[in-house]
């Protein structure tokens, strides 16, 4: 489903060249469970947008679902994010003073389906991630926990075929974290792939896959050997 | 993205930042509200003359000194001229006078002098005419009687008083019978007019009539006139009675003109319709003027709407960064931060209006019950038209840069803004 062959990525800011991606090459099968892992300054969130659509690469070669991203316009990226892609960032960036209905409901809004769809896909999403009885309160009288699980719902309320994690983790409390990774575990049985970017190896090891990158470059690329499952509570 | 979804978002964006709004629609309100009041208040302006000019009647023709500026213009020099040139004679109008066309006929000649009774001192305006004045303008003394003919040929100090003169100078006193000071000149009362109130930006009823002879040979030392009204006989030989004037003063005033080149000649002659044409030119120019410097300050107010677009583009860095990355476009962007920037213009325009119109309607209010002027409450159409169409339109222009500078934002660049 994902192709990456050669990826490349330079920054270039006051004529100083940096490069954050060295040549990275691999495939994602639709329903894998992957973690990016790698020390800060690795490459790994420039990987992740590269991936997200949000970004391209200098050179190389990035395929989703067998398209090019150099054969679509920023538009059409615009429109695979909001069909395909979904985002959950460590900070949730949730609209402030907003209802968890209508910060679930954004990426609707960018859609065209009817009033009532948008309206049953914003219920039905509210509803998996636990949070339908807070459907109408504002995203910033919510616990991180909460608000992060919202970040959730808006993720898959497109029913997107990717969901991309970015240290959903990292901002929350181990128990509110293991909740969120158990709602990921639980996405991906039922099919999402799921992309997860992570620098703690314990949330890494709740993927099925690691791949490690260390200056823009791949280091290893691995199947868990010994998953673990949140629902266990690992975290605790 | 519907434009629904749009409005909602600019309304929930100006709704939690009230004041800051409110403020920044404060410059398109007091624009908007200033055109719409310098043009109301113009039109209403233009309605009162014109409606002053049209009640005199239309059969009436004004002479006046001077020459036709063909470039129409009314300047310093015709002001000048209008005072300078002294050609213009009673022995005209009583030439004009034998013209079978002519109904009737008044001359004027005024001036300005402080008119003294015991200890009362007064500025006044006097009119020296005939009594066909009180005909033709139909008004007259309500109290003793008005100039008659006799008392014009034996050049008789007598004077006619505007309802408010004869109040300030003589308070509760009957003034009938009474001798005031004009000039050093005794003159005996022997009227008091009927109350008229301002006409034409004049008050009437301040006004001095007196004998035309009189005014000229004792108060100006003179002998030329102001002014001329004719009236036709009627309203179909306007025209023809106008050609026959100007022949008839070229002949008097010896002026060779075959060519009926009217710069050449010393007068000027004007029917009812071309002065309430002119009047109506005169009043459009200054409307347009006045309502161009309103105008400024809804420039001002537009750069006040930009300058809080841009504070709001950095502000919502992050908002535009996520709505990127679930799949809005630049364009959605571009439109959703144009479309605030129109709304708040929109609603400070309509604010401004209805501004604009109430202190309009409130002078009108005032001027005719407190003033007693007739001055109608009137919003011409292009008011309108304009005040919302300049405001939609300062509201795009003055919220595109902010806009353009939203929808250019890299998506990641904007996740990370703090």
């Amino acid at each position: 489903m994902i192709v990456a062959e050669n990826l490349r990525k330079e920054y270039s800011d006051d004529e100083v060249k940096t490069v954050a991606l060295e040549g990275v090459s691999f495939n994602i099968e639709k329903g894998e469970f992957l973690a990016i892992m790698g020390p800060s300054g690795s490459g790994k969130s420039t990987l992740m947008h590269i991936m997200g659509f949000l970004d391209r690469p200098s050179s190389g070669v990035y395929k989703f679902e067998n398209q090019g991203i150099e054969d679509l316009d920023d538009d059409q990226l615009a429109f695979v994010r909001n069909n395909k892609l979904g985002f959950i960032f460590q900070f949730f960036n949730l609209l402030p003073r907003t209802t968890v209905f209508e910060n679930v409901r954004l990426p609707l809004a960018y859609t065209k389906i009817s009033e009532e769809e948008k309206r049953q896909r914003v219920m039905k999403a509210i509803e998996a991630v636990g949070l339908s009885h807070r459907m109408k309160h504002l995203s910033n009288q919510l616990s991180g926990g909460e608000q992060q699980r919202v970040a959730i719902a808006r993720a898959i309320v497109n029913d997107p075929s990717v969901i991309f994690a970015d240290e959903p983790t990292g901002n929350l409390d181990s128990k509110s974290g293991q909740q969120i990774m158990e709602i990921l575990q639980d996405l991906n049985e039922v099919g999402h792939t799921i992309i997860l970017v992570t620098h703690e190896q314990y949330t890494a090891e709740m993927a099925k896959r690691i791949i490690k990158l260390k200056d823009g470059q791949i280091v290893s690329d691995e199947r868990v050997a010994d998953r673990k499952i949140a629902k266990n509570g690992l975290l605790k | 993205m519907r434009l629904r979804d749009s409005l909602k978002i600019s309304f929930t964006t100006l709704r939690t930042n009230k004041m800051r709004s409110a403020l920044t629609m404060l410059g398109i309100i007091i624009g908007v509200g200033s055109v719409i009041l310098m043009m109301s208040i113009g039109r209403s302006a233009q309605n009162l003359i014109i409606g002053q000019i049209q009640s005199l009647g239309s059969n009436s023709i004004y002479i006046e000194p001077g020459s036709f500026d063909p470039k129409g213009g009314f300047g310093m020099e015709m002001a000048l001229e209008e005072m300078t040139i002294k050609t213009l004679k009673l022995k005209d109008m009583e030439a004009i006078e034998k013209d079978p066309l002519v109904d009737m006929a008044y001359p004027m000649v005024y001036g300005t002098a402080r008119a003294v009774y015991q200890n009362n001192d007064e500025k006044i305006t006097f009119i020296g005419t005939t009594p066909e004045a009180y005909v033709m303008d139909n008004w007259h003394a309500v109290a003793g009687r008005d100039i008659n003919e006799e008392e014009v040929k034996s050049m008789a100090r007598v004077a006619t008083l505007g309802y408010k003169i004869a109040g300030d100078l003589f308070g509760e006193e009957d003034p009938i019978g009474k001798t005031i000071r004009i000039k050093k000149t005794s003159f005996k009362i022997i009227g008091v007019m009927e109350e008229r109130g301002m006409e034409m930006f004049q008050n009437y009823d301040e006004y001095v009539y007196i004998p035309v002879t009189t005014a000229q040979k004792l108060l100006l030392g003179i002998d030329h006139l102001n002014a001329i009204t004719v009236r036709a006989i009627n309203e179909d030989v306007v025209d023809r009675l106008i050609e026959n004037i100007r022949f008839i003063l070229r002949d008097t005033h010896n002026i060779y003109n075959l060519e009926e080149d009217l710069s050449r000649d010393d007068f000027k002659v004007m029917s009812q319709v071309e002065a309430s044409n002119m009047m109506a030119q005169v009043t459009g120019i200054l409307t347009a003027f006045l309502s161009s410097i309103a105008a400024i300050a809804l420039i001002v107010g537009g750069i006040g709407i930009m300058n809080i677009m841009l504070v709001s583009v950095t502000e919502r860095t992050k908002e535009i960064g996520l709505r990127k990355a679930v799949g809005a476009r630049n364009k959605d962007i571009l439109n959703q931060f144009l479309l605030e920037s129109i709304t708040l213009t929109l609603i400070g325009g309509i604010t401004g209006f209805v501004g604009g119109m109430s202190i309009s309607f409130i002078i009108a209010i005032v001027l005719s019950s407190v003033l007693n002027i007739s001055w109608g409450f009137a919003v011409p159409i292009s008011a309108v038209v304009l005040a919302f169409g300049v405001a939609a339109i300062v509201g795009l222009v003055f919220g595109i840069y902010p806009a353009k500078k939203a929808s250019k934002l890299n998506p990641i660049e904007a996740l990370r803004h703090e």
